[in-house]
């Protein structure tokens, strides 16, 4: 066993987490001390030789050059410096009780192990993939000789080696676990079929600590199942290696957590990151304060309790992906290259000419990572529909973490990611404080001030105003009545979705803000056949909807109802309705529509009708070939909705709800029981549900029924039963979201942009 | 039927002086999340975009701002070694006649004591600095300059 993996092993016996720092210095004076601090710290600690970048793109020259002249480099030029002068740094401090490591970042890093080859140290890091991809431009191919090459030095030196995978970090961040898993797993066998017998798997800290246990799981059951039983491991994590928090309080806070993520997981080893990351290179003390802070952390931490191991997502991805690529080829270092030359293996953001660079990745309303788009790796999309990022989405995803421990206060964290201030990717140009009105958020507004003042916004408010005008000039000329509605009731649509309706305090009566107008737009055509209104609607949906980029607390919908339709006759109004309006909107404002990226043209032609219709058991059906887990019973998921509309390129209805899924107003189909004749218009290009609508119930007894089988009590009802006793008259209506339409009509990237004054689930805003 | 396109938010009224623009990070430089920022957010304000990524060599850079017009060279550099590199960059470009006057900007973290070194740059053949903390505005700012300046 060699050293490096012996002292681990030990420490794990006792139940010690071992730590280790990123220190690096060019001065050798400097990097032994450094050393010796570590060494000396309260902690089970390893040290650690970073080398600089100069060294490791083979660029001594420069490295010996800019010594030359005091310049300072960013780690410790281990080929640059003579052979006396490294031991000179090593002598007395490294030993059995306390292994270095030197960690390069390097592609071609036959040299530097060469070099270690010749002082006695073994212990090193890297891989053949994660430390070509996401730096430099080597090609992949000579990286992969490169490695061979250097694993050969290392296997033939006198002392066993011990090699540790950086393919579970890759670019840091936005990489879903799944990934990181795989290519650690696939570097530690390739290390191993060149003859390392000791190698260490790593994993980084990404946004979710559920989602990191379950990768650790899955990185823990993968290498047991392939690597051969003479080898030595263990588990390495890597403290968050993103941006990193600004705050001394948010640092230390997500250092910990890495330290009681490990010990949970059961790994063996933590390499830390210090408090001042986010600000410059950490001096001695840092390092050290860092490493006693984790040590402290997992002192107080117990291992989770081993149990069986479900095969949850994080795994089957990861294990596809394993087995994908192992399949190519019986040498993994083969495999490897060609799985990128595939696109089997795909890092998100990697700008290497050798990955293909199709595969997206975001963070879900859970903090998850998730696939946006997998490109052409055998895995499923889990992320649910398209999702364009922008570079202000970029800047909130890399900044997730940072923000969530500098400011960890949930009800301000919405508005936050949003203001991303300090955002600054480690300097310059990257910072969006005082980011240009152009470039808005997309996630959720900035502020309302800068929202109303952006140049955007007074565009998308007039093409609403034009569609609002349309609407109403059409319905009025196919001789409908434009109604007012109440906005407070004693009772409001029940609604499906888990939002929350708002209490009113009414004379001392509770009533509720409408979610919708459907009881009063029944109701009302006993005075009028065919109605329509524009009616305010307030719906307290889950915070998590902010994800969706379509969900609004405060909204309105075009209303429609037409007495004695059938759903027919409302799909083909609500598509004549759209067409119409579109066709007004190219005519009237398409100065306004082309300045908002919108073609006029281009919109005309891909609303005209007619608008298939799809059964909702067809739509499940296609989201399973999706692999989306629909059920057949439920309405269909919104983000399972985004995911059809992104494969269309016209709009369509999905009918034939199943019972249950939807109110108690949707009439039952009398031809097919348990089937209801309701309707959604879903847009295209992934901008999601339109409208809402069907046949509805106007039967009293039916009303009364329906009500019980969802849950409702029938007494809260009273005033609309008693006009239902007295006869509604049979209808069909729709409603159609004014945001939501306006949002696709202007190609907005979220809802909130489609109104004046947004209110956003979970945020507190004007 | 040919699906949507859905154009970057723009400012219109910088769409008419669209620059072509070269980024890419210095030589020693291995960050790549700045350069895939920078190009969603030059993309978005209406300009085209060239991604060298990130090591790229000096020569990569010259010959890459001779093989197609070029409107602004961006190289950015956050391990701190960006003053050597950038004025090693500087003196290839310039050296070349053909790019005597191209503009070329460097930004990032661009030493490792955050001494500042604006002047130094500037003097070495640099058009603009953004150092250290300086934000996206004197970035855009810029950019607007040199809109106007070519249109």
């Amino acid at each position: 066993m060699s050293e490096f993996g012996a002292f681990v092993a030990a420490a794990a016996a006792r139940g010690d987490l071992v730590v280790q720092p990123r220190m690096g210095f060019g001065e050798p004076a400097r990097m032994r001390a450094g050393l010796t601090a570590v060494r000396g710290s309260r902690a089970v600690a390893v040290g650690t030789i970073t080398v600089d970048s100069y060294t490791r793109l083979g660029r001594e020259t420069d490295a010996a050059a800019a010594l030359a002249d005091g310049r300072g480099l960013n780690g410790f030029p281990l080929t640059v410096h003579d052979r006396q002068t490294v031991q000179s740094v090593l002598l007395g401090v490294r030993g059995l009780d306390f292994p270095v490591q030197i960690r390069h970042g390097s592609a071609q890093p036959h040299r530097i192990f060469a070099r270690m080859a010749t002082l006695g140290l073994a212990a090193t890091e890297g891989g053949p993939v994660s430390y070509c991809l996401p730096y430099g431009r080597y090609p992949l191919r000579r990286s992969l000789e490169n490695w061979r090459a250097g694993c050969d030095v290392l296997a033939a030196a006198g002392v066993p080696a011990h090699l540790e995978t950086f393919g579970g970090c890759l670019l840091g961040q936005m990489c879903p676990s799944s990934l990181l898993v795989a290519v650690s797993v696939l570097e530690g066998l390739f290390f191993r079929q060149r003859g390392i017998t000791s190698v260490s798997f790593s994993y980084a800290q990404q946004t979710s600590r559920r989602q990191d246990e379950l990768a650790l799981r899955a990185l823990r059951r993968l290498v047991a199942e392939l690597v051969p039983p003479d080898t030595d491991w263990h588990i390495v994590l890597y403290t968050y290696m993103g941006l990193y928090p600004r705050t001394r309080t948010g640092a230390l806070r997500l250092l910990e957590d890495s330290a009681e993520l490990a010990v949970r997981s059961g790994a063996a080893r933590l390499v830390v990151k210090s408090a001042a990351e986010a600000h410059r290179i950490p001096t001695i003390e840092e390092n050290v304060e860092a490493l006693e802070a984790a040590a402290a952390a997992a002192r107080t931490t117990q291992r989770l309790p081993a149990g069986e191991d479900p095969d949850d997502e994080v795994f089957t991805q990861a294990r596809t992906l394993v087995e994908g690529v192992l399949n190519l080829d019986a040498d993994t270092g083969e495999a490897l290259v060609r799985a990128f030359e595939h696109g089997w293996l795909d890092i998100p953001y990697c700008l290497h000419a050798d990955n293909a660079g199709r595969a997206r990745s975001f963070i879900d309303a859970a903090g998850w990572l998730r696939w946006a788009d997998v490109g052409r790796m055998p895995i499923a999309p889990d992320g649910g529909g398209k999702v364009r990022m922008t570079a202000r989405d970029l800047v909130a995803g890399l900044s997730f973490v940072r923000d969530r421990y500098d400011d960890p206060h949930p009800t301000t964290r919405t508005l936050r990611l949003a203001n991303l201030a300090g955002g600054d990717l480690g300097g310059t140009m990257h910072e969006t404080a005082e980011h240009d009105t152009a470039v808005r958020a997309h996630t959720a507004p900035v502020t309302p001030l800068e929202h109303i003042t952006a140049e955007a916004t007074g565009r998308v408010l007039r093409v609403q105003h034009a569609l609002l005008a349309a609407v109403g000039a059409h319905l009025s000329g196919e001789g409908f009545t434009q109604v007012l509605m109440p906005v407070v009731g004693p009772v409001t649509d029940p609604g499906t979705r888990g939002s929350k309706q708002v209490d009113v305090d009414y004379y001392g009566h509770r009533y509720k803000l409408m979610t919708s107008a459907i009881l009063y737009k029944q109701a009302v055509l006993k005075a009028c056949g065919k109605i329509f209104t524009i009616a305010p609607n307030v719906r307290l949906e889950p915070m998590a909807t902010v994800a969706t980029h379509r969900h609004l607390a405060e909204f309105r919908q075009i209303d429609v109802e037409i007495a004695g339709a059938s759903r027919a006759d409302a799909m083909m109004i609500a598509e004549k309705l759209l067409t119409m309006a579109v066709r007004t909107l190219a005519r009237t404002v398409p100065d306004e529509l082309r300045a908002l990226g919108r073609d006029p043209e281009e919109l005309v032609a891909s609303v005209t009708g007619p608008f298939e219709r799809v059964p909702h058991a067809r739509a499940v059906e296609d989201l399973r070939r999706l692999a989306y887990d629909q059920s057949d019973a439920a309405e269909i998921a919104w983000e399972a909705e985004e995911l059809l509309s992104g494969k269309a390129e016209h709009p369509f209805f999905v009918i034939d709800y199943p019972k249950g899924s939807r109110g108690f107003y949707d009439r039952e189909s009398a031809a097919t029981p348990g089937v209801l004749e309701s309707f959604d218009l879903i847009a295209p290009e992934g901008y999601g549900e339109l409208a809402s609508g069907g046949a509805r119930e106007c039967d009293y007894a039916a009303i009364v029924t329906r009500m019980r089988e969802t849950g409702e009590n029938p007494a809260k009802y009273q005033w609309y039963l008693e006009m239902a006793r007295d006869g509604i008259p049979p209808s069909a209506g729709f409603g159609m979201g004014v945001e939501r339409l306006t949002r696709y009509l202007c190609g907005r990237s979220a809802v909130w942009e489609a109104t004046a004054f947004p209110k956003v689930p979970g945020a507190v805003m004007p | 039927m040919r699906p949507l396109r859905i154009a970057p938010q723009t400012r219109p009224d910088w769409r008419a002086g669209r620059l072509n623009i070269v980024i890419g990070a210095l030589s020693s430089d291995a960050h790549t999340w700045n350069l895939v920022f920078l190009q969603l957010l030059l993309e978005e304000l209406g300009h085209r975009v060239r991604n060298l990524g990130p090591c790229v060599p000096d020569e990569v850079v010259v010959q890459a701002c001779r093989e197609h017009p070029v409107d602004l060279l961006l190289v950015t550099s956050i391990n701190g070694h960006g003053v050597q590199d950038g004025k090693s960059l500087i003196r290839a470009v310039r050296n070349r006649p053909e790019l005597a006057s191209v503009p070329v900007a460097i930004g990032g973290l661009l030493d490792t004591d955050g001494t500042g070194h604006r002047a130094e740059l500037l003097d070495a053949g640099f058009d603009a600095v953004f150092e250290g903390g300086a934000g996206t505005g004197a970035l855009t700012t810029y950019l607007g300059a040199l809109c106007s300046r070519s249109a």
